[in-house]
């Protein structure tokens, strides 16, 4: 379980959002909604244990994210970011063999995994090609195949969907719709409609600090999609 | 053919090679022409020349070429951005400085004492700039604006001692600031720091890769990159220090060889860390023969060599590539 406890999130010294509880189970396809600015980002970053922006207490399967040792923080947590410029030329392949870093494991079984997340993410006829040579699309693919690759407990992604047409949106959805069966996934992404389709649950992040989460069922009404929307920015 | 050629320039064995004809060449020419056969030739007259006088020359040339080009990778790699080179930390102008002070002051320090001091100063001027960029972490980000700033601050230094010391004084000073390998002695230290560097590193390579593809990404990948950075940052310091002890200042080889390496071996540090010792070690011996030989039995200084070989071929495979 994925647990943050009375969790104040920072972004520069300023505090942006406070007394935040929630709870990831396995089992459980989590969607994130809420205005720009709210905090959704620095959320994921701080539950993926990549910033110490925040107060109060983040842990996973009830080991703390202080002081975790981040090789074992990474077979946990996998964390998709929600831009990545690639700076060198490695090959979609290798790139994509980064996630296994974690694991510390043989090569042949590395091999073996990388080519199954290129399967998943159908990529695989992308895989000698250099990350600097693909479209904004076919990279976001990588990222996300990168993330599958490691195969971690929790997928935590941040606007996964970016990028993506249509048809591959879907796929993938149901890529993530299929893993969430075993593992935990968490994804912030504004499009309703999808969230809809594929999210167990739904964690509804509201100015002025407050939140709601539960079961997509419950907390997609029309009250609370209103409140999602016409509460713009916070009043003092 | 180009393909052909750079396929073979990415061969570990090619430089090597390559590495060996050069010290070969390097011990027969020069002031007087030592034939192959006479190299070997205890009873010869040359021997003398060529295992007292040229030997030591050239390990330090392998080892200062090594130290260099596999301290630019480092460096490259911690500050993620490509115009980066070890001397960027201000390690040069920190030794230089210090050097130049202990000169003017008119202690007559035997050559190895000078060495230690430029050692002492450089690595005065690394943990400055350490201090300077560390904020709970070591921020890359800090240390490229810092290390500029410093380095203009050491080179008013020496423009001052400079303009106010006496001719004699000038031309043992110029040695550091030109780079020259003609004085210094092989330094027992500098193998020994280079092959733990390199074991060191090559240990990390999967997390030098990572790393590569900036912090965030490393970090979320499960690196410590705090660890890894502080690693990189305290052997470039080391390397850079002791190349500047040994050499003086000699540019570009930190610069341009891990450039030209990514180009022939890709990007995996794997490859890219031997490699880049491998090639900095030949590209600084050819230099320095070169400077050696050219106009003999004048010595140039070796920069105008390196910047000679290294412009051109950068260019070529730049173009290539």
């Amino acid at each position: 379980m994925l647990l943050c406890k009375d969790l104040n999130l920072k972004q520069e010294q300023q505090t942006v959002f406070r007394g935040l509880n929630a709870a990831f189970k396995a089992g459980e396809f989590w969607g994130v909604v809420g205005q720009n600015g709210v905090g959704k980002s620095t959320l994921l970053a701080a539950m993926a244990g990549v910033s110490q922006n925040f107060t109060g207490e983040i842990t996973v399967d009830g080991q703390s994210l202080i002081g975790i040792n981040p090789l074992q923080r990474a077979q946990k947590l996998s964390f998709l970011l929600q831009d990545q410029e690639p700076c060198l030329a490695f090959s979609v392949k290798d790139a994509v063999g980064m996630g296994r870093f974690p694991w510390q494991s043989k090569k042949q079984s590395d091999a073996i995994i990388t080519q199954e997340a290129l399967a998943t993410c159908r990529i695989e006829h992308l895989q000698n090609r250099s990350i600097l040579k693909l479209s904004g699309g076919e990279r976001r693919k990588v990222e996300i195949a990168t993330c599958l690759a490691q195969q971690s407990d929790y997928l935590l992604l941040d606007e996964p969907l970016n990028h993506l047409d249509l048809v591959y949106r879907e796929h993938i959805l149901q890529v993530f719709t299929a893993i969430s069966q075993q593992q935990c996934v968490v994804m912030v992404c504004h499009d309703l409609e999808a969230i809809r389709n594929h999210c167990t649950h739904v964690l509804m992040l509201l100015a002025n600090d407050c939140y709601l989460a539960g079961t997509s069922a419950t907390i997609l009404n029309k009250d609370n999609l209103k409140r999602l929307f016409n509460d713009h920015g916070k009043s003092d | 053919m180009r393909d052909g050629l750079v396929k073979l320039l990415s061969h570990w064995w090619f430089w090597s090679l390559l590495l060996l004809l050069l010290v070969l060449l390097a011990m027969s020419v020069g002031s007087v022409n030592v034939p192959f056969e006479l190299m070997f030739d205890r009873e010869s007259a040359y021997f003398e020349i060529v295992w007292q006088l040229r030997l030591p020359r050239i390990i330090n040339a392998i080892m200062v070429g090594g130290c260099l080009a596999l301290a630019g990778l480092l460096i490259q790699n911690l500050v993620k951005n490509p115009l980066a080179d070890p001397y960027l930390l201000g390690v040069s102008g920190g030794a230089a400085t210090v050097q130049l002070m202990v000169i003017i002051t008119g202690l007559s320090l035997s050559q190895n004492s000078l060495f230690a001091v430029g050692f002492l100063g450089s690595m005065m001027a690394t943990l400055l700039l350490l201090k300077l960029s560390y904020q709970g972490r070591v921020r890359p980000d800090k240390i490229t604006l810092n290390g500029v700033v410093l380095a203009f601050g050491f080179a008013a230094v020496i423009s001052f001692v400079l303009s106010t010391a006496t001719g004699l004084q000038i031309k043992s000073m110029m040695f550091w600031l030109m780079g020259d390998m003609s004085f210094a002695q092989p330094n027992v230290l500098m193998p020994v720091l280079l092959l733990v560097s390199l074991l060191l590193l090559l240990k990390h390579h999967r997390a030098l890769d990572l790393m590569a593809r900036g912090d965030l990404f490393a970090q979320k990948s499960g690196v410590n990159t705090q660890r890894i950075n502080l690693m990189i940052f305290v052997i470039t310091a080391l390397l850079t220090s002791m190349a500047v002890a040994q050499a003086g200042t000699i540019g570009f080889v930190g610069l341009i060889i891990p450039h030209l390496v990514r180009m022939i071996a890709g990007y995996h540090h794997r490859q890219l860390i031997p490699m880049c010792v491998l090639v900095g070690a030949c590209f600084l011996l050819a230099a320095d023969t070169m400077a050696r030989t050219a106009m003999s039995p004048i010595q140039l200084p070796v920069g105008v060599f390196t910047a000679m070989i290294g412009v051109p071929v950068f260019l070529w495979l730049n173009r290539k590539v």
